[in-house]
């Protein structure tokens, strides 16, 4: 008798007389079953995204449907975190593996594949095997983690727990029903039962049998039963109520319709002369995307374990923010759905659902959007509510209210008078850019180099290099006015909008075609946003173009800088717009600089605090984010901490001061360093 | 030795099949209050769970005391 001929002895009354009938019977249901699954993701999905504004999300289908892969079967994003990611990694293929056997088993005797003895239905016997093993593993993983290491990020709810039981009643019912089959039949009668199912076959080892062949035939019937019934009832369950698991489906239609644009780069509101409200008031007004991404977040806790204003104890939490949402959606849609558009009454998210301290407490620093793993986006949705409270509600704190109000009276945040935005310049002798006979590049100043004494230090180091560099270059002087950057993240778009115009028109007056910037605020918004409003310019921010005087060797440095320094990414230079390499290559090119980095830095790096309009902002509850970046410096021993942004160095230049350590340590921006060295 | 393992083979799947049930009710009164069931209902469904529970399990424990096997089969074969 060959090894195929001896792996199916015994079994072929138990496939047609007890797996048979039961497979056909949970085929026809899982069909029902499917039907009403595909009903219920119209009913209590589709239609509630579909409450939702327009947006368009199918432009360049090939690379969407790439990445949706590489990210869910390669786990791309999981794998930041090593514990966590093997962990997904392990339930998800095991799962798959599962299925796969499963399926092959299923579907191959009813139709003639593999009518057995074949040797298609070994492999899958040992890949659901191996699948199984892998999701115990996974399994096991998860449950230390969330019921025994309990880490604060994750939220237990009964229903996570009934997944995990649930999986392990399945996955031990299903051991035990191929146990029991060897246990009948007789593993040392059949030697390929250890090599093909190997766990249940050593369950199989410990099985208690009753003593005639129709009797154990009843209780192989039995135990198929209870394997197949709760596995059903576990489907409907998963397909039909809202479980965490329905991430399945979820998670890649989201990863799919991810935002493919640069990351924090906000939308204009279109229509702004006839639009009747702003923003974002109740559930409805969001896009149906970010009614999606409500449904997708897995309530993972990844976004909450990196965010600055939930580690600094401010009442923020992307996840509880976005699980709260969720809730409303669910509470408000159906409600919603079910009356006539000009009789509905929607309830307002802001006060019901989402806490005005919450919203401000944002530095839109998109750390969240980063650790994110089906690519949630928060950072449009919290504007897109703060412009609600702005321009419709007028709702905002005294120093908002001043802010904005410095900014349209004197295009500055500080109220500074317009013609005092040149003086740092006086003694420099820069010129200003059009009354230059044939200039090459704007260097665009920003507010902070114009009127913040420590930044303006800045401004005057960038000069200098760039005179000593024989750069054609010059200012727009007191014609230059803010970005429109702070306005913009506060949420008034209006503002934004008649500042960002003013400066486009100026630029385009005179012919600018390349703008270096100090700050990467400014960078941001003229590179990614102006063009929204017909301002295309070439846009460098000043570590990129530093970086190039120091390669193409027209600045020399030369005087050693004997000190440990770390340096500290600037969010919306690193984050936003993946400048990483340029300011550390700068670093290393400094003699004697010794660079050390903070554990997040990069991809990673923690806010300095003051990004999303928080620079013109209190800190009343909390940690002091600038404080605690601080400690991180502090706690890679560094004696300089290196910044490329004017918040960063005013922020972090407070951090060193409010921690005592001005005797031990200093902030300094790239080009002062460089200023230095040359 | 089968007559040994008895006990605890029946306590093994007497656990499973309680797995099962509490799964079953517990999935049945989330599914409830998924679709709209108002929140008070639910200590009234707790009880009613709680009872039939009990009654599964003295099924269930009679069950497999009187039927279950006592051959061991690695003794069998
Ligand atoms: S953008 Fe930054 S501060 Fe705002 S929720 Fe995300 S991580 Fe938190
Ligand atoms: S938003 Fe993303 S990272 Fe945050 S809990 Fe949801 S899925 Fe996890």
């Amino acid at each position: 008798m060959d090894s195929l001929t001896r792996f199916w002895t015994g079994q072929e009354v138990y496939i047609m007389k007890v797996f048979l009938p039961i497979i056909i019977g949970f085929l026809v249901l899982f069909m029902g079953l499917l039907a009403i699954f595909a009903l219920s993701i119209w009913w209590r999905h589709l239609r509630l995204w579909h409450l939702g504004k327009e947006e368009n999300r199918s432009d360049r289908g090939a690379l969407r449907l790439k990445s949706l892969l590489a990210v869910t079967f390669g786990h791309l994003r999981f794998w930041k975190e090593l514990y966590p990611g093997a962990m997904h990694f392990l339930i998800f293929w095991g799962a798959i593996l599962i299925f796969l056997g499963k399926i092959v088993r299923l579907f191959s005797y009813p139709v003639g594949l593999t009518n057995p003895p074949q040797a298609i239905f070994q492999y899958a016997s040992f890949v659901s095997e191996i699948g199984g093993l892998l999701v115990i593993i996974g399994g096991c993983m998860a449950v230390y983690r969330r019921y025994i290491v309990k880490p604060s990020r994750l939220e237990t709810k009964p229903t996570n727990t009934l997944i995990y039981l649930w999986g392990a009643v399945l996955l031990m019912t299903g051991y035990f029903v191929k146990g029991y089959r060897i246990a009948i039949i007789g593993g040392s009668v059949v030697p390929d039962w250890p090599f093909w199912s190997p766990l249940s076959y050593l369950i199989s080892r410990f099985f208690l049998i009753l003593p005639t062949d129709p009797l154990n035939e009843l209780l192989v019937w039995h135990r198929v039963l209870i394997h197949a019934l709760p596995a059903f009832l576990f489907f409907a369950y998963v397909f039909i109520t809202r479980t965490p698991l329905q991430h399945f489906f979820l998670s890649p239609i989201n990863i799919y319709f991810r935002n493919l644009k640069l990351r924090g780069v906000l939308a204009p509101i279109p229509n702004f002369e006839e639009a009747e409200t702003f923003g974002v008031r109740e559930i409805s007004e969001f896009t149906w995307k970010q009614l999606l991404d409500l449904e997708a977040c897995t309530n993972c806790g990844r976004c909450q374990d990196v965010c600055p204003a939930h580690l600094s104890q401010k009442p923020l939490s992307p996840r509880r923010m976005t699980q709260n949402l969720k809730d409303h959606l669910s509470r408000e849609g159906p409600k919603l759905l079910a009356t006539l558009p000009d009789q509905r009454q929607p309830e307002a998210i802001m006060g019901t659902t989402v806490s005005e301290d919450e919203l401000w407490a944002c530095t839109a620093c998109m750390a969240c959007e980063e650790a994110c793993p089906v690519y949630v986006e928060q950072i449009i949705r919290n504007i897109d509510l703060r412009r609600y409270l702005v321009l419709v509600e007028t709702k905002y704190s005294s120093e908002v209210r001043l802010t904005l109000k410095n900014l349209e009276k004197s295009n500055n945040p500080w109220g500074m008078g317009r013609g005092l935005r040149t003086d740092w310049a006086k003694e420099l002798g820069v010129k200003i850019f059009s009354q230059l006979p044939d200039p090459k590049i704007l260097f665009w100043v920003g507010c902070c180099g114009s009127f913040d004494a420590r930044n303006q230090k800045v401004a005057i180091s960038m000069v200098k290099i760039l005179q000593a560099s024989g750069i054609q270059f010059g200012i727009l002087g007191n014609e230059e006015g803010c970005c429109g950057d702070p306005a913009r993240r506060i949420g008034n778009e209006y503002l934004y909008q008649t500042t960002a115009q003013a400066n486009i028109e100026i630029l385009k007056r005179y012919g600018v075609k390349t703008i270096v910037t100090l700050c990467p605020h400014c960078f941001h918004t003229l590179k990614n946003e102006y063009p929204q409003l017909g301002g295309d310019f070439q846009v460098i921010h000043h570590t990129q173009f530093l970086m190039e005087l120091i390669s193409s060797e027209r600045l020399k440095l030369t005087k050693p800088i004997n000190k440990v320094i770390t340096y500290h990414d600037s969010c919306y230079l690193g984050r936003a717009n993946q400048i990483f390499e340029a300011p550390r290559r700068i670093l290393k090119s400094i003699p004697g600089l010794k660079l050390v980095e903070m554990e997040r830095h990069r991809n990673r790096s923690f806010c300095c605090g003051a990004g999303g309009g928080r620079m013109w902002m209190e800190e009343h509850i909390g940690t002091r984010i600038n404080q605690m970046r601080t400690d991180q410096a502090i706690e890679v021993k560094a004696e300089l901490i290196g910044t490329a942004c004017p918040y960063c160095l005013t922020m972090l230049f407070d951090g060193i001061k409010e921690k005592g350590k001005e005797e031990t340590m200093a902030a300094y921006d790239l080009s002062e360093l460089v200023d230095q060295s040359m | 030795m089968g007559s040994a393992l008895r006990p605890l083979a029946i306590a093994v799947e007497i656990i499973i099949l309680m797995g099962v049930i509490y799964s079953l009710f517990l999935a049945v009164k989330l599914s409830a209050l998924d679709f709209g069931l108002e929140e008070k209902y639910q200590k009234f469904i707790d009880w009613v769970f709680m009872i039939m529970g009990c009654l599964a399990l003295v099924f269930f424990v009679a069950h497999l005391i009187t039927f279950y096997p006592r051959l061991l089969a690695l003794t069998l074969h």
